[in-house]
């Protein structure tokens, strides 16, 4: 009880840390937490697998890719204090959201099960089995997000 | 309290926060930090439902969903960095148009 509730309390601290960051790169750093906690979390309730793939793609590739984008930005991507309407935004928007979910997780009350699939060998089971077709898809989608991404950027130098 | 209802709540409580920080942010860079909290949230989600159902199904979703979060980053900061690396603020409310 005691891990999981950790890694759930610097999950949000560092999400909240993310959000309200004024330097992107301390964004970045934040999402370094947040993924390394999410990545403790999903050990903790029996996902090796996915805790791998957390760290290897979240915490290795797409944390680098933030801190390159961060580098290439102008003045490192730094931005005005958000002002009042924003503010009023984001706080009805994310309340909204908030008490959606919350009347959608006080109607369940989940306990774990007894059976303990999750090995490797039985989510590899499913990837090539049930769902094979969306696993094949992510093949084309990640060809097509390299081309489109150097796509945008050829276009951009010749302008 | 069980630890399934903190996960579940905290998922819960990621996702608004993801989502308040789409709309408080303004830098594009930030904003799609935010949307990866959201991407996590829901992942953190499927992998607790894969403990709670014994459905190993959901765990592999989780793992498409990861390679979906990687490929919408590097969609994402192209445009961003193809859009702002010449202005003097990232700022996403400033361009008026996109030229095509």
């Amino acid at each position: 009880m005691l891990p999981i509730t950790i890694g759930c309390l610097v999950a949000l601290v560092s999400a909240v840390w993310l959000v309200l960051a004024r330097r992107p790169v301390h964004g970045a750093v934040g999402l370094l937490g947040h993924s390394l906690a999410l990545a403790g979390l999903y050990l903790l309730l029996g996902a090796e697998l996915v805790a791998m793939g957390q760290v290897l793609i979240y915490s290795g590739a797409i944390v680098v890719l933030f801190l390159f984008v961060v580098a290439l930005m102008p003045a490192g991507g730094a931005e005005d204090a958000p002002d009042i309407g924003r503010i009023g935004t984001a706080a009805v928007g994310g309340g909204a959201i908030l008490l959606a979910l919350a009347f959608a997780v006080g109607a369940v009350t989940p306990t774990a099960s007894d059976a303990t699939a999750g090995g490797v060998v039985d989510v590899a089971r499913s990837l090539f089995g049930s769902l094979i077709v969306p696993f094949e898809l992510t093949a084309p989608l990640l060809l097509v997000a390299i081309v489109g991404a150097v796509a945008i950027w050829r276009r951009q130098e010749q302008a | 309290m069980t630890p399934e209802m903190l996960v579940l709540g905290t998922s819960a409580l990621l996702f608004a926060t993801g989502t308040g920080g789409v709309l408080l942010r303004r830098n594009p860079i930030a904003m799609l930090m935010s949307v990866e909290v959201m991407l996590n949230a829901g992942n953190l989600l499927l992998v607790l439902a894969a403990r709670v159902r014994g459905a190993v199904d959901a765990q592999a979703a989780a793992l498409i969903v990861l390679v979906l979060a990687a490929a919408e980053a590097v969609v994402g900061l192209g445009l961003a960095l193809a859009l702002f690396r010449n202005r003097e603020r990232a700022d996403a409310d400033e361009p008026r148009e996109v030229r095509g």
